[in-house]
């Protein structure tokens, strides 16, 4: 709850300059940053307002899709291109959190936003990745919810966000702006391991700005998402799967899958991907790919069932995207 | 929006149509502002984290949790409350729709469910059960009014849930 | 005599009489009522499950501007001891959570910021987290709710041990929180001279919550007065469970002088406010081959903390439900370093009838019986616990009527054969009862002399449609419109009234309104026909009915407004008062029954639980109004999908620290997780109990978490017997 002070940004280089400096930070939809601030989390000096900079545009690019990093989550779903070339998207988007925050929210935030580990958003709990140093809660305390992929001894917290699941899925990249130019990486490599610094989640750097994200062009790929949770909505993923097929002439030509609620980040399931690519669109290939998703997986005590739920809905997904369901 | 000193600042507030002038905490929510500053009680704090959707309001008609909005974000912007949905004495479809339907019992999480079906209409979202179901999930309710809830909007939208 | 009413609200049944205030926003809760110059409190919070305070530096926080005091236990004024933890009074740390000092500031953001820079050295104490870490030490509390602790008829081991089929299986359900969606709040306004307070809270019983105010700071209760108009929700955690932080925010005021206002956040509420607590049932069944039961024992071990016992009475099903002559149910305790359970939406009997009616499924299963045949073939018919005969017993109907409306007779016995895609469907009921509460009320009722009629009775409305059948009940014994009348409650101002819990407010004030407004009646009766100015001088009174706001002739056209006679013969109003009390020692026993019906959908490879539909039927005594008394079973039912799909309280016990306290991770039932509700009530004439009333807060959550385990069983073979179940269960 410490006081901060608040600047708006007029357009991207003022809040890029506005940024260069270690203790200010971005709002744009804020509905993460401010449960953080609450929680005692966040506690950045200068807060710059970039909601109102011209990022939120939705538009072709490339053949692939440019989505503004300040589009809104709602409106994304929404947008006809998504809906029509990427329901895999419009599914995650849908899928996350509630409408009053869809409708608040953007897509770099949604990027950006930090995990639900209940150690980490307690505000007091032991928990590395706030606290560098203070311990992991969850390595052998509450951790059904934790990650069975890319834990190291310091964190096990998955990556909350359903929509970079589904993002990484289309091989998306980002696009980061700061006073030094414009980088562009693939998401996937945006998002950091945790290892021995759990408290960077990404590459970012410190007054970098993300600018947009560009979604290959869509083809003829097929995807979708699903989602696996405790209650029927509102709630983020105990597992989840995105899958992107190109299915031609009894081939898949290219698959790429990613799963949520299992990672430490957005986890591509490169196994799977691989029994899948070249061989036949049917049952057995399915069930063949499926059955690697938990390969190298390391559970915890209390989330072991996820190798085989994470397998199951995998396999669930891959049915839906062959319109098996 | 101008800085008053001491971590105030002045923000021109547009709420159910009228300008207003409120000297607020720079760190403030907007449901706090709209609930301490301008006594419009109506919006309810029910967890001050999002996860309850007790605080929900319109902005530039889409509804959006107030907790989670910082006041100092929101001028210029038109701001409804559940205060400033009645036409003057007539209230509005859904507020009679929810006593007639007995879609409340404690009526904390009421307005929040109001504001939100107003959203979700406008979204056009109210399309069947299941649909206002789900994107009304957003609103919690401890009374278990759920069921009289979603009959009230349905009613309003002219489904049948 | 019984007649159904189905699910259908009838139009001519009142609306809720305050829900258009409700849904204008305009109803003021109790931190929305304005006082000029109120501070704010915030509290500092132990980070340890069990620990003794060796200091407190509070020095930079009283540095800061805008805070007007910290107080602690050091300065804390000296309470007189009650029935509940006073806080602040000595440097010991009994759970994480505790409050070990209070911040009062000009604004709620200083007293927030003020409460981070306060340094508290702890020492840590050894802490018992968990039940299991502390069983050995179990004792037997004593009582268990409002009941013995431990029961015993016939002879349980030996009937067991001849019994042709047994069952026996243990049960667990964990920690559940209230979390009404309203946050607790006080504003406590003192008088100048201090000798008296005025406390503003959402109190689901502020005639006892005076009385302790009262004790508390040594003052008469004629001092002290509690005003609650409106309560948004309750489920028992605004009760006794609220005194302690109550408690804390009036001498908060006290100390400094001004009013102040104390309102607990989303996670104080996770500690300070009581909670359900957690259960290990061990549950032994003994029958014959016919499904006769034989024998039945039920023994339970729960959590309560380190300075209190509480026990809810798990055992009461299990007692009085079924006929069986050798019966043993106990209750133990064990104390864990953490909050203090109380009272939660149908306490004891909600846990309790999980494992119970989870074992009858069980048994069911084991006899290939039909499990609704099991139930009727083991209908009691008088209580054997206390050996009287029922009051009423409606638990047949409501399975008959259940039953029909669901389509029971259509299940399958085999298990998992209702496929559907990659879904199975399953079937589950449970039979439900709740014990008759009662205490005494008061009432007033009055009639102006421009024809107003007001109800004035000290109880509360905590969504629960008090404030409508308290109108109701006057309206009809008036021959007055609903609309009209002015309902006064939720201040110690008025005459005495019930708590608002256990099912007991209606019941318990109904005979007071109607015998008040029975003698506003007579009154104007008398009036009229003493009256030679009346059009109905002379008539006698079996020739009056009063209605639609007049007194008339059964015969002839003769009548005259209730207005005009008031005004005429008594321009001062009539008033009556009235009080009831329930029977000393009770000739009947008296319980509310229901029979719940579920249709469960899972997921064979996902593992996801959904509940498709659920049907129950309840007989309950005289339902006063079927509009809002469908939406009270529904909202109990909800409950009781909350306890067998999504709550839980999670405690790290390494830490001893709640993990989960706040609404996105500790999961309560969404619009989307909602069954299609098929909700039927037996209108019971119970001529044992004055006013006819059951109660029916309580009721929907008992059975509802069985039925739903049980259908979850009939669709999947998986018997869960540990809540909430999991999607893990199912895969």
């Amino acid at each position: 709850m410490n006081p901060f002070v608040y600047r708006r940004a007029i357009d991207p280089r003022g809040a890029i300059d506005m940024a260069a400096r270690p203790d200010a930070c971005f709002i744009a939809g804020g509905t993460d940053f401010m449960q953080l601030w609450k929680a005692g989390i966040s506690a950045p000096n200068l807060l710059i307002d970039i909601s109102r900079l011209p990022l939120t545009a939705v538009e072709r690019h490339d053949g692939g899709l440019r989505i503004g990093a300040l589009a809104r989550m709602s409106d994304v779903a929404d947008h006809p291109e998504v809906r029509n070339s990427y329901p895999v998207l419009a599914q995650a988007l849908l899928a996350s959190a509630s409408p009053q925050i869809r409708n608040v929210a953007t897509i770099g935030g949604n990027l950006l936003q930090r995990t639900r580990c209940l150690y980490f958003r307690s505000g007091s709990l032991p928990c590395n990745k706030r606290e560098p140093g203070s311990g992991c809660g969850a390595r052998d305390g509450e951790n059904r919810l934790h990650a069975i992929f890319g834990a190291s001894a310091q964190c096990a917290a998955t990556h909350a966000s359903d929509l970079a699941v589904a993002l990484v899925a289309l091989g998306a990249r980002v696009l980061l702006a700061s006073q030094n130019g414009e980088r562009a990486l693939l998401l996937e490599d945006f998002f950091r391991l945790p290892e021995a610094q759990p408290e960077q989640d990404t590459v970012i750097a410190p007054g970098e700005l993300i600018a947009s994200i560009d979604v290959p062009a869509a083809g003829t790929w097929r995807s979708y998402y699903l989602k696996v949770r405790d209650r029927a909505s509102f709630e983020f993923a105990v597992v989840s799967a995105a899958v992107v097929l190109d299915l031609a002439d009894d081939r898949i030509r290219t698959a790429r899958i990613a799963a949520g609620g299992v990672g430490t980040r957005p986890w591509r399931l490169r196994g799977c991907e691989a029994a899948l690519i070249d061989a036949a669109p049917n049952a057995a290939t399915f069930e063949r790919a499926a059955r690697l998703a938990g390969e190298g997986a390391q559970p915890l005590r209390h989330n072991g069932f996820k190798m085989a739920l994470l397998e199951r809905t995998v396999l669930r997904a891959l049915q839906a995207v062959r319109g098996d369901l | 929006m101008t800085d008053h000193g001491d971590d105030q600042v002045m923000v021109t507030l547009r709420v159910n149509g009228c300008d207003h002038e409120v000297v607020a905490d720079v760190c403030a929510t907007l449901l706090d502002v709209l609930r301490d500053g301008l006594s419009l009680t109506g919006t309810k704090k029910g967890c001050d984290m999002g996860a309850c959707g007790a605080c929900t309001v319109l902005i530039d008609g889409r509804r959006i949790k107030s907790c989670l909005a910082l006041a100092v974000m929101q001028d210029d912007k038109d701001i409804l409350t559940i205060e400033g949905l009645a036409s003057g004495e007539e209230p509005h479809a859904l507020q009679r729709a929810f006593v007639e339907h007995d879609a409340l019992q404690c009526g904390y999480c009421t307005p929040g469910q109001i504001m939100s079906a107003v959203g979700l209409m406008q979204e056009g979202r109210a399309t069947s059960g299941a649909s206002i179901r789900e994107f009304m999930s957003g609103n919690l309710c401890r009374c278990g009014a759920h069921p009289h809830i979603v009959a009230a909007i349905a009613q309003v939208a002219g489904i049948v849930p | 005599m019984t007649a159904v009413v189905t699910d259908k609200n009838d139009d001519r049944v009142p609306t809720r009489i305050e829900a258009g205030i409700k849904v204008k926003g305009a109803a003021r809760f109790a931190a929305e009522i304005p006082i000029q110059g109120v501070m704010h409190a915030a509290l500092v919070q132990a980070p340890l499950a069990s620990a003794r305070i060796r200091h407190i530096d509070a020095s930079k926080a009283r540095a800061q501007p805008g805070v007007v005091s910290v107080i602690t236990h050091e300065a804390m004024p000296r309470l007189n001891q009650g029935a509940f933890l006073a806080l602040l009074r000595e440097p010991r740390v009994h759970f994480a959570g505790q409050p070990v000092a209070v911040v009062v500031a000009e604004t709620a953001t200083h007293a927030r910021r003020a409460v981070a820079l306060i340094n508290v050295d702890y020492e840590a104490l050894p802490a018992i987290t968990s039940v299991t870490q502390g069983s050995s030490e179990a004792f037997a509390p004593k009582v268990a709710g409002r009941t013995s602790t431990d029961s015993r008829r016939g002879e349980p081991e030996g009937a067991m041990a001849a019994a042709e089929v047994t069952i026996e299986k243990r049960y667990t359900t964990p920690t559940h929180n209230h979390l009404a969606l309203e946050p607790q709040c006080v504003i406590a306004v003192w008088d100048r001279d201090g000798a008296g307070v005025t406390v503003h809270t959402g109190s689901q019983a502020v005639f006892a919550h005076r009385k302790a105010i009262a004790d508390g700071f040594g003052l008469s209760v004629g001092r002290v007065r509690v005003v609650s108009k409106y309560l948004g929700g309750g489920f028992g955690s605004k009760g006794s469970a609220w005194l302690p932080c109550l408690m804390l925010g009036i001498a908060a005021a006290r100390h400094v002088g001004r009013p102040v206002k104390l309102e607990l956040t989303r996670a104080q509420m996770f500690t300070l406010v009581g909670r359900r607590q957690e259960t290990i049932q061990t549950l032994k069944l003994g029958a014959m081959r016919d499904g006769r039961l034989v024998a039945m024992t039920h023994d339970t071990v729960a959590q309560t903390s380190s300075f209190a016992d509480y026990a809810d009475p798990v055992a009461t099903p299990t007692r009085v439900l079924y006929a069986c002559p050798n019966v043993a149910t106990s209750h133990r305790l064990v104390r864990v370093n953490a909050p203090q359970p109380n009272p939660m939406r149908a306490p004891g009997e909600g846990p309790g009838s999980f494992a119970l009616e989870s074992a009858l499924d069980e048994l069911a299963h084991v006899l290939k019986m039909d499990p609704l045949a099991l139930r009727l073939r083991n209908y009691a018919e008088r209580d054997q616990h206390v050996d009287l005969p029922w009051s009423s017993n409606g638990l047949r109907d409501c399975c008959r009527v259940g039953a029909q409306s669901f389509g029971w007779a259509r299940r399958p016995i085999a298990i998992g054969t209702m496929r559907d895609g990659h879904h199975v469907l399953g079937w589950g009921m449970a039979a439900a009862c709740y014990p008759v509460y009662r205490m005494a009320s008061e009432a007033v009722v009055r009639i102006e002399a421009n024809g107003t009629v007001r109800v004035r009775c000290g109880t509360q409305d905590m969504g629960s449609g008090t404030y409508t059948v308290l109108a109701q009940l006057a309206a009809e014994a008036l021959g007055v419109p609903v609309d009209g009348i002015d309902v006064e409650l939720g201040d110690t101002a008025l005459p005495e009234g019930p708590y608002s819990g256990g099912s007991m407010a209606t019941a318990s004030f109904t005979p007071a309104v109607e015998a008040a407004a029975g003698r506003v009646r007579q009154r104007l009766i008398d009036l009229v026909i003493e009256d030679g100015e009346s059009p109905l001088h002379g008539l006698s009174a079996d020739q009056l009915v009063l209605s639609d706001g007049y007194i008339r002739a059964g015969t002839g056209n003769a009548a005259e407004r209730l207005a005009d006679v008031v005004a005429r013969r008594a321009p001062d109003g009539i008033e009556a008062f009235a009080d009831a009390a329930p029977d000393a020692a009770p000739r009947y026993s008296s319980y509310g029954y229901g029979a719940i019906f579920a249709e469960v959908r899972v997921d064979v490879d996902l593992g996801e639980v959904r509940v498709v539909r659920l049907t129950a039927a309840y007989a309950a005594g005289r339902i006063l109004n079927r509009r809002l008394a469908r939406s009270q079973f529904i909202g109990g039912i909800v409950g009781g999908i909350g306890m067998a799909l999504h709550e839980t309280t999670i405690m790290d016990e390494r830490l001893g620290r709640i993990v989960n306290d706040n609404l996105a991770d500790y999961l309560i039932p969404v619009h989307a997780d909602m069954p299609a509700f098929d909700i039927h009530m037996i209108d019971e004439d119970d001529p044992h109990l004055a006013g006819g009333i059951k109660g029916i807060g309580m009721l929907g959550t008992v059975g509802t978490a069985a039925a739903i385990a049980n259908a979850v069983f009939h669709a999947t073979g998986r018997r869960i017997r540990d809540l909430p179940i999991r999607l893990e269960h199912c895969l």
